[in-house]
């Protein structure tokens, strides 16, 4: 149209021209018609240009228009290929099994949860150094193993754990824990098998968090482990925990191998009460105070005692002599409570044991023996972080470059074990002490999580016992031990 | 003591009393029939309560018709199963022996309550011109359609275009399996349902046609803009038959087989019927079918065991792993 109009004016100009000279001139009206006939024609022919250049652009933009929707097509494929290929690897993963490996331990799980598995452990590599022990202790420094135990455990359909643990710190491998729980709901939960009888506090401690290398005199009367059937749970939020259950019995704190196998058709029956009455209040100086008791009864027909109580270095300072058997009930009570504030921990059990004996060789005699004992522990955690019975985690682990130091805590405990003076006329053996008093301090870093290393002194010192020097015998003097410990614990 | 366990019986008791009245039932189902169920569930429902004094709750799950039956043999506790073909209720019969294997002479109608077909739903104006089966091999022509691995109404568009192409050629069956070649090299992407399908096509706008079923396509009508899209009936398709019925094992573990065998039932009922054809299915009821008749054009329906000699044969030919699908279809 712009080439029309150009043609036209250029055109129009020229006739405007011409004509302004035909009138100058006077040139006939036949001249003007045909000069109009001409210009018609050149319109035309401008015309005729205009559309054979239409012609020859509309293929190229026909072209670039399909080709634009071609590659929008392409790209909304791609997209949507893109989308659905999420979907589906969404999918895939709702039943890829999952694997985890992290603080806590490996773990794998199938995708429905319907199957968990997870493999954790504690290795704890000790050394027990006596001093000023007189000859008393000769041969006893030692390194040693202390534990080394695979933890498995794990839960099927969501509702039934299990758990097997065995030990290869000793001289052999012991079967120290392989049970079942069924948990219905926190609040009801049964559990069958060898497990850790629900009486003492210290006790019931995990291994990888008690305050020292040793559990203190006061958990020499509580069983250790029993094999049996507990019913069990947590109740408003943990506000209040309970446990009872039946079991084969076992003798005051027998560790594994020692079997736990029934001797008699006599069951004990074992129980706790725990009240952590705050825990979730507001009072938040309150929220770590629990307190409870622990207790046990069976009566005995024959079923051997205890080997013997031991002090925090694990001589056996008091023992029966031999052919002195459980004759009769046998009922333990242990009182028991910790509180934790910030870095403050204190933690305190009182238990009674008391046992009717009954001496099976000349002289023949019976009595009804109670023994008792009691600990105090507290700690400081000098770092700030809070302590609590699982342990104190650091905020800062370990780590030289980024000038992490871990936790330190400074931990101080005073026991004392008092036996019955009715053990010492028939039932004891020579050297049995009628008391030991322990205290101990200690300093614990934990450099993270799962990696812990301890030191500590304690002194145990006795009442009566003794001996003859020659013999060897604990109580002849005091007992002063320095420990160490390097633990992972995952 | 004596006193506890009196109260705790009785709060048992009373707690059984109070849950009795109240039924859950699982609904696994193909992927177009979310709006279907919808609305039948909740007449279902009505229905029950009315007869019953007991409340039900129909849960729903929808996916392609075979990762569903696949789904219900791996464990999901399916009531009840309301699938896009036989075949995929006669694997969990056969895989699982959750239900019998005579499963389909228990309701009318071979178990099918309702029928549909498979169409084709075009842009506006039907810019390609698509007609028929054999426009949709043309070159440059976009074909959306699901995977028949997966999807039910897939394989009912499948051997829908594959019948046509049959009596085209005169049974000619390479002639065929040459036609279905060309018309999935025009397929660009496969959903795993017919309602992926539908959100390719309508939604993400990809594709000149989608082959959809009959419901899908009234429904992406009435969803997306009867503006946008146009639907075009060949003359011949497929009777697509979806069947239903109750999951005899997990029923009875779950104490709920006498409302399920119910749920389904009402499916034939009146209102069943009416629900179905609201939705665009074509119902069993003749009376209702005639009702709702212009809703549904006649067309020739040709079916699976007319032509390929039932789902059995048909699955294993043409959709088994290495089957014809497999052999004419490339990832593009």
């Amino acid at each position: 149209m712009n080439l029309k109009l150009w043609l036209l004016t250029g055109i129009a100009g020229t006739q405007f021209g011409s004509a302004a000279l035909a009138q100058q001139t006077n040139a006939p009206a036949e001249d003007i018609q045909a000069l109009k006939q001409e210009v018609q024609a050149l319109e035309q022919k401008v015309d005729a240009l205009e559309r054979q250049q239409a012609a020859q652009n509309s293929p190229t933009q026909n072209q670039q228009s399909a080709q634009v929707r071609e590659l929008d097509q392409k790209v909304r494929i791609l997209e949507r290929q893109r989308e659905l290929d999420q979907q589906a690897a969404a999918e895939a993963a709702k039943t890829q099994p999952k694997i985890t490996l992290d603080a806590n331990g490996f773990s794998f799980s199938s995708a429905n949860s319907n199957f968990i598995a997870s493999l954790h452990g504690i290795i704890q590599v000790d050394s027990r150094t006596f001093l000023a022990d007189g000859g008393g202790t000769a041969g006893k420094d030692t390194f040693l193993l202390r534990r080394a135990r695979p933890i498995f455990t794990g839960t099927v359909f969501h509702d039934y754990d299990f758990n097997f643990t065995p030990d290869f710190g000793g001289s052999g491998v012991v079967v120290y824990d392989a049970y079942l729980n069924y948990h219905y709901s926190p609040a009801f939960q049964l559990e069958g098998g060898r497990f850790k009888s629900p009486v003492g506090l210290e006790a019931l401690q995990v291994d990888s968090w008690i305050s020292f290398n040793e559990r203190s005199l006061v958990t020499d009367l509580v069983p250790n482990r029993d094999a049996g059937f507990e019913l069990h749970g947590d109740l408003f939020s943990s506000a209040i925990s309970y446990a009872a259950g039946i079991f084969n019995g076992a003798p005051d704190y027998i560790t594994p191998p020692a079997s736990t196998q029934a001797v008699d058709d006599d069951k004990a029956f074992e129980g706790r009460l725990f009240f952590q009455p705050l825990n979730t209040s507001d009072m938040g100086f309150l929220q770590g105070l629990g307190f409870g008791v622990g207790g046990s009864y069976e009566v005995d027909s024959g079923a051997d005692l205890t080997s013997g109580y031991k002090t925090d270095g694990q001589q056996v300072f008091y023992s029966y002599t031999n052919g002195v058997v459980a004759s009769g009930s046998h009922w333990r009570l242990s009182p028991q409570g910790y509180y934790y504030y910030g870095p403050f921990s204190v933690m305190g059990e009182y238990a009674i044991s008391d046992q009717e004996v009954t001496r099976t060789t000349a002289p023949v005699a019976s009595a009804n023996l109670r023994n008792s004992a009691w600990e105090a522990t507290v700690g400081w955690v000098l770092t700030g972080e809070d302590a609590s019975y699982n342990g104190v985690t650091p905020l800062h682990p370990f780590d030289l470059h980024n000038r992490g130091w871990g936790a330190w805590q400074i931990v101080a405990r005073y026991a004392d074990l008092y036996i019955d003076d009715a053990n010492f006329s028939r039932f004891a053996t020579a050297g049995s002490a009628s008391e030991a008093k322990a205290w101990s301090v200690g300093l614990n870093w934990y450099l993270n999580r799962d990696f812990r290393v301890d030191t500590s002194f304690s002194r145990t010192t006795f009442n009566g016992g003794g001996g003859a020097i020659g013999n060897g015998p604990v109580t002849a003097q005091p007992e002063n031990v320095i420990f160490t410990r390097v633990q992972l614990a995952f | 003591m004596k006193n506890m366990i009196s109260v705790v019986v009785v709060a048992l008791l009373l707690a059984g009393v109070a849950r009795a009245g109240q039924v859950v039932l699982l609904n696994v189902s193909y992927d177009p029939t979310r709006e279907l169920y919808q609305e039948y569930n909740a007449a279902f429902a009505k229905y029950w309560k009315a007869k019953t004094g007991d409340d039900v709750t129909i849960n729903q799950s929808h996916g392609g018709s075979g990762k569903q039956a696949q789904a219900v043999i791996n464990g999901l506790e399916a009531d009840v199963v309301t699938l896009a073909l036989s075949y995929d209720i006669d694997m969990i019969a056969q895989q699982s022996k959750l239900l019998p294997v005579n499963w389909q002479s228990r309701l009318p109608d071979n178990s099918t309550p309702y029928t549909s077909t498979i169409v084709f739903l075009v842009r506006k104006g039907n810019p390609k011109g698509i007609k028929n089966w054999d426009d949709l091999v043309n070159p440059g022509v976009s074909v959306i359609v699901p995977n028949p691995k997966t999807s039910g109404g897939a394989r009912w568009a499948y051997l829908a275009a594959y019948a046509y192409a049959l009596e085209t050629y005169g049974h000619d069956d390479a002639k065929a399996r040459a036609f279905i070649a060309r018309l999935y090299k025009n397929v660009p992407i496969l959903d795993s349902g017919a309602r992926g399908s539908t959100i390719t096509f309508a939604q993400r706008g990809i594709g000149d046609v989608l082959l959809a079923w009959e419901n899908e396509a009234r429904l992406a009508q009435k969803e997306f803009s009867a503006d946008n899209f146009e639907i075009v009936t060949p003359p011949l398709s497929i009777l697509a038959e979806p069947p239903v019925a109750w999951v005899d094992k997990n029923t009875e573990r779950h104490g709920t087989t006498e409302v399920a065998k119910a749920y389904l039932e009402y499916l034939y009922s009146d209102e069943g019927q009416e629900i179905a054809a609201r939705n665009f299915y074509r119902p069993r009821n003749p009376a209702i079918a005639a009702k709702y008749a212009a809703n549904f054009p006649k067309l020739k329906l040709v079916t699976v065991d007319s032509e390929f000699g039932g789902w059995a044969k048909a699955q294993k030919t043409h959709f088994a792993d290495g089957g014809v699908f497999d052999q004419i279809y490339r990832p593009q």
